[in-house]
């Protein structure tokens, strides 16, 4: 029986094939606009995220609990042993990155600014901020733009990005691959040549060994490079002056501009010293196993109960508030023009599901006549559409999951003074695609509301059909 | 025995200034195997008759009884469902759903009660070897001539074993030869299966195959004539 | 004629012809809208940069800025100021000597750009001065035998010059604004107590009060609790010109507030002989002048052309300096067309069906009128015009709406304050006037043309096939 109805409401669709497919049309275009858009955005939003988790927050912190609205020297907390042990006795926590961050003026000479001195373990960092993976590899110095291009036959293209690029440093060979735009085939031939005069040699810091690392910005801006020395004066415990000199050993590249340009790593006994906090720790940030919101908080639980009163837990939503505002607020300025697009498209919809009312009017009084139950007849046009949206949505979604594959593997990157503007505003130049995701489902929602509320029409026609005036039509 | 009493029936419209008595005081019964055609100039109440007699529409008042069920004792759904088991439909134009074929177009009712497939395709065959429209079962409405598809749509009023078949003027769209055709299928199908046929119409050929005439004139019976057997009226 | 009959024939079917306006108003409103919005924002935020940040042209030694060396000073310094005062369009000219430098206070310290000014010139060129907090005291107006300093209200929280306090006083003054007794009561245990920052107060009165009285009251117990002590004292710090580290302490000459947080931060104020004095510069060694234009759209042929009078200097107009106020508004421009644009294509669908419809049910008049003699290009224009009607009358009263609504928040803006954060981290107010450009409106009306052309075009060519005598025949 079923079946029956099923047939009839397929049949039906295709009696006027221009306008169902017109339809079914602009519900594709929608479709594939807001998914591709909410691909980007929530692809771009999570690169965000994750950079200011990676580079610095983390995803959970423990402080001092005056420490994060008063950041100073003087609100530290000792780490003893015990603790370390309560809490990488917890599930998720796979291991605890004991940190002390405070503010000095640097200076190299001739230049001054005022650096964020950051004093870490090298070994347990590369679980959370993986600070050594981002030490710098390759630089594409003036002399190595020109070596390259002596000695290889590079593409024109290839040319103008390395004039472009030109003095930016790279943490690994697939972003500077992915920056001078070469494709994988053509990186065989130009990659070994590039990465041989774009060599940069590094050095690693080691706990109890005075040493730093610099922010590849700091160091052009204090104009240091490796082997140079950096001079770092603050304010230390109890109002104690902090003064040092320190080597730099090695030079990183930070993703977000804000930090390149002024971060100072030290290691973290050194940094201790320097500022004459003893053992003492600003925060001890945590990595964890699974990372989703719900293991999260539950995780951030768990930690609150296991803490001594006079410690804090946040989480990396109360880390990064200025963050979470502005991603916030471009999220919902998405919604809204894709909420403007679907009302567009529903009056669209609306307007054919009106015309097919009108026309099929004597139709509806024959079959009522005859005897079909109007439930039966509502439940064939209801078939009609639903079968309508969902042609629009497939459709949709076969033309844009290609689309978002490809995106996750070339994310759109920027370059030049666009990308100067992003990093001005403290952004990684870079928009990045999300994966098949919740997000899809969202929008067979959308257009299930969209058929069910224009469905109201015809099923009111329906039922409130007079087969003697239906007849006459 | 009597499939349909019609008692004293009236329908009186009132529009915004004049009161319209479509149907003035019509009393008609109607037996089992009646092949009667009711005829009137245009706005004798032809159509509204038809209407009441098909439940499509109700009387203001009076009585229309089919197969001693007041009409007007069923509701909505009701009527729908006894209108699918006890009344056949042929309408002037339009009978068809343009998307199913011939053969499904004649199963739909039987498909609405319920018939198992069996069944309900051994039906369908005969019904439409009997309008001479086997060889096209497979074919849509689009692809049939006008005579072909009000065929079609007598062997779907039939489908369902209708008490009586009401048609509302069915050779008004139709070239001479195929109402002719029309009318000889409606005619065998009443002497052979003693199936009732009820018509209005304004065309001379329906009349005069038809056994029994009824003219309305202004709402009014003004005659109600039957033919004998030898064609002449008593 | 042929106008006439193709804005009759829309009207015949009005629930269908409604529709599709209702629509196309919805999408030009929508769109219209939001350009509107972001518009707004970005004027202000343009306006508020030229008036209150960096004026619009900038002078110094072309190596300037890359490292903000305290030697490289401008040569001929008198010289180029008598030459920029017989320039037409300059208004005004600051000079400015600009060190880098520490701001600390007994709790903190914030790395800075100190800037010396002459307060009488800087006045012509930035009008920060009008951006003074009322009751913390002015731009160098009131003469003082301390050293001062004119900061940004997000520095002075940031050194906790600006603190939060409750106290009996602010406890009464929250009484008369009609606070509730039960609320008070909840802050009575902070009377007396120091906040350590802004941070830390949001952070007690999140934990103090229940979520509604936050959202009712919040904003009132932040501004009466906000106080600023004009005894507030600041050391800065720095090194002179000969590397020798060296500093002075200041007591505060005002606090503004431009909703900006970036410059808020990073600046600090002082007299320019002062800093002079203790840098250890002659009075005629400035790093940077700031000049301000009759006109902000000349900025850029008065730099060409002071950039060839100076060929030793580099002079930017205010785009240079900060490249991403003029790329932004391009670049909004550009991505709210592509907008617009997108929602039309989406409704020319609707746009399509129902002139299709249209033509299809009017097969017989069409065959009529191809028989009687109308020809095709006059079949073609006329449902042509009648596309573009339906297109034009939906987008009129969706401009119209919009406009209106334009109108009527321009005086009082639109508040986004869930987002206050994040837009002035950018250096965007979160208080938004929308505007926009009359020449936008044109530009949206011919495109809602094109679109109401371009829609039509599927229909039409399916009316002209029509065989007149299939047409006719048609029962």
């Amino acid at each position: 029986m079923i079946e029956k109805n099923i047939t009839l409401a397929w049949r039906n669709l295709w009696r006027n094939r221009r306008r169902t497919l017109i339809t079914a049309a602009s519900v594709f275009f929608a479709v594939l606009f807001a998914v591709v858009m909410r691909s980007l955005q929530l692809g771009s939003y999570d690169t965000m995220f994750r950079n200011a988790i990676e580079s610095y927050s983390g995803y959970i912190q423990i402080q001092q609990e005056d420490y994060w609205e008063n950041k100073t020297v003087n609100n530290t907390f000792p780490y003893v042993s015990s603790l370390r042990k309560k809490i990488i006795s917890d599930e998720n926590v796979v291991e605890t990155v004991p940190r002390f961050e405070s503010f000095a003026l640097a200076s190299s000479g001739p230049q001054t600014k005022g650096v964020m001195v950051m004093g870490i373990n090298p070994e347990k960092e590369r679980y959370l901020s993986k600070v050594p993976d981002k030490l710098v590899k390759y630089r594409l110095t003036p002399e190595a733009v020109k070596q390259i291009k002596a000695e290889l036959d590079i593409p024109e293209k290839v040319r103008e990005l390395l004039d472009l690029v030109e003095n930016t440093s790279y943490p690994s060979a697939d972003r500077l691959q992915l920056d001078l735009d070469i494709s994988d085939d053509e990186a065989e031939e130009l990659m070994p040549v590039i990465r041989k005069y774009a060599r940069f040699d590094n050095g690693n810091i080691r706990m109890g060994e005075p040493g730093a690392w610099v922010g590849d910005g700091l160091s052009r801006y204090l104009e240091l490079d490796i082997g140079d020395s950096i001079v770092l004066i603050g304010q230390g415990y109890h109002a104690s002056t902090a003064a040092g000199k320190y080597e730099i050993k090695g030079i990183v590249k930070m993703p977000l501009p804000d930090i390149d340009n002024k971060i100072v790593y030290l290691p973290l006994d050194i940094c201790q010293n320097l500022y004459n906090a003893g053992s003492n720790l600003t925060s001890v940030a945590l990595h964890v196993d699974d990372n989703d919101e719900k293991a999260i908080a539950n995780t951030v639980n768990r930690m609150k109960q296991m803490i001594p009163d006079r410690l804090r837990v946040l989480d990396w939503k109360e880390m990064n508030e200025v963050l979470v505002s502005q991603i916030e607020a471009d999220n919902k300025s998405g919604m809204i023009m894709i909420g403007i697009l679907y009302l567009v498209i529903a009056f669209g919809v609306f307007g054919t599901v009106l015309m097919m009312t009108a026309e099929r009017r004597r139709e509806f009084g024959v079959l009522v006549a005859i005897g079909m139950q109007k439930r039966k007849l509502a439940s064939i046009i209801t078939s009609e559409m639903l079968f309508m949206g969902l042609l629009g949505i497939l459709a949709g979604c076969v033309v844009a999951i290609p689309i978002i594959l490809y995106g996750m593997e070339h994310p759109i990157v920027f370059k030049g003074e666009f990308a100067r503007i992003f990093e001005d505003y403290g952004f990684e130049p870079i928009m990045t695609f999300q994966g098949i995701d919740t997000y899809f489902l969202w929008q067979v929602v959308i257009v299930a509301i969209m058929v069910i509320i224009a469905l109201g029409h015809p099923l009111n026609r329906i039922f409130s059909l007079k087969v003697v005036n239906a007849l006459r039509a | 025995m009597k499939i349909l009493e019609i008692k004293d029936v009236h329908k009186i419209y009132n529009s915004s200034e004049v009161q319209v008595h479509a149907i003035n005081g019509v009393t008609l019964d109607f037996e089992k195997g009646e092949f009667a055609a009711i005829v009137g100039p245009s706005g004798s109440g032809k159509t509204t008759l038809m209407n009441m007699i098909g439940g499509l529409d109700s009387p203001t008042r009076g009585t229309i009884t089919v197969d001693h069920t007041n009409l007007a004792d069923l509701k909505s759904s009701r009527l729908i469902d006894f209108r699918m088991w006890n009344i056949g439909f042929v309408f002037q134009s339009y009978n068809l759903i343009p998307v199913l074929t011939a053969k499904e177009n004649v199963e739909f009712i039987m498909n609405l009660q319920k018939w198992d497939k069996k069944d309900r395709d051994h039906r369908t065959f005969e019904l439409l070897k009997a309008v001479g429209l086997k060889e096209r079962a497979h074919s849509r409405p689009a692809k049939l001539s006008g005579g072909q598809q009000q065929r079609v749509a007598v062997a779907r009023a039939l489908a369902s074993k209708p008490k009586f078949v009401l048609a509302d003027e069915p050779t008004a769209s139709l070239d001479t030869k195929s109402s002719e055709n029309l009318l000889d299928i409606m005619e065998e199908l009443n002497r052979e299966e003693g199936i009732t046929f009820i018509f209005s119409t304004h065309d001379q050929r329906v009349v005069k195959k038809a056994r029994r005439v009824i003219t309305l004139e202004d709402g009014k019976v003004i005659s109600d004539e039957r033919k004998k057997k030898n064609g002449s009226s008593s | 004629m042929i106008w006439k009959t193709a804005w009759k024939n829309v009207w015949r079917n009005k629930v269908r012809s409604l529709v599709v306006m209702i629509s196309v108003t919805i999408g030009i409103f929508g769109g219209v809208f939001a350009v509107a919005i972001m518009n707004g924002a970005i004027e202000q935020r343009v306006d508020s940069a030229l008036n209150n940040e960096i004026s619009h042209i900038h002078i110094n030694d072309p190596g300037f800025r890359d490292n903000y060396d305290i030697q490289l000073t401008i040569p001929g310094l008198e010289q180029i100021r008598g030459q920029l005062e017989e320039t037409a369009q300059v208004e005004a000219v600051s000079p400015r000597i600009i060190i880098s430098g520490m701001a600390n206070t007994a709790s903190r310290s914030a790395g800075v750009q100190i800037l010396g000014i002459e307060p009488d010139l800087e006045k012509k060129v930035l009008n920060l001065h009008e951006k003074t907090i009322p009751g913390t005291g002015d731009f160098f107006e009131t003469e003082s035998r301390h050293n001062l300093a004119y900061i940004g209200e997000d520095l002075a929280k940031e050194l906790n010059i600006i603190r939060y306090i409750i106290d009996e006083e602010t406890l009464g003054k929250l009484r008369e604004s009609d606070i509730p007794e039960q609320t008070l009561n909840k802050l009575s245990p902070y009377v007396g107590k120091r906040f350590h920052s802004e941070d830390e107060f949001e952070k007690e009165m999140k934990e103090s009060l229940s979520r509604r009285e936050q959202n009712e009251y919040g904003r009132l117990i932040r501004e009466q609790a906000w106080s600023f002590s004009e005894r507030s004292r600041m050391t800065l710090v720095f090194l002179d010109k000969d590397q020798m580290q060296t500093g002075a302490v200041f007591r505060i000459a005002g606090i503004y507030d431009i909703k900006n947080n970036m410059f808020e931060m990073s600046r600090v104020f002082v007299r320019k002989e002062l800093l002079s004095r203790l840098t250890g510069l002659a009075e005629n060694q400035v790093h940077q002048l700031v000049v301000r234009l009759n006109n902000m759209d000349q900025a850029k042929e008065v730099s060409s052309m002071l950039s060839e009078n100076f060929p030793d200097l580099e002079v930017l107009s205010w785009k240079k300096i900060q490249p991403d106020l003029a790329y932004t508004t391009d670049l909004v421009q550009k991505f709210y067309s592509v907008f617009m644009i997108i929602i039309l294509a989406a409704l020319a669908f609707g746009i399509v069906n129902t002139m299709l419809m249209v033509v299809l049910e009017r097969t017989k008049e069409l065959g009529m009128l191809t028989a009687i003699g109308m020809n095709k290009k006059r079949v073609f224009s006329m449902i042509m015009l009648e596309s573009v009607f339906l297109s034009l009358v939906g987008g009129v009263v969706g401009m119209i709406v919009s406009q209106v609504l334009i109108l009527f928040t321009s005086t009082h803006g639109i508040r986004f304050s869930q987002f206050e954060e994040g837009f002035e981290a950018m250096g965007y107010s979160s208080h938004i006037y929308p505007d926009i450009d009359a020449t936008f409106f044109i530009t949206v009306t011919v495109l809602i043309i094109i679109t109401g052309i371009l829609s039509s075009i599927y229909p039409a060519v399916k009316a002209l096939k029509l065989d007149p005598a299939d047409a006719l025949r048609t029962e």
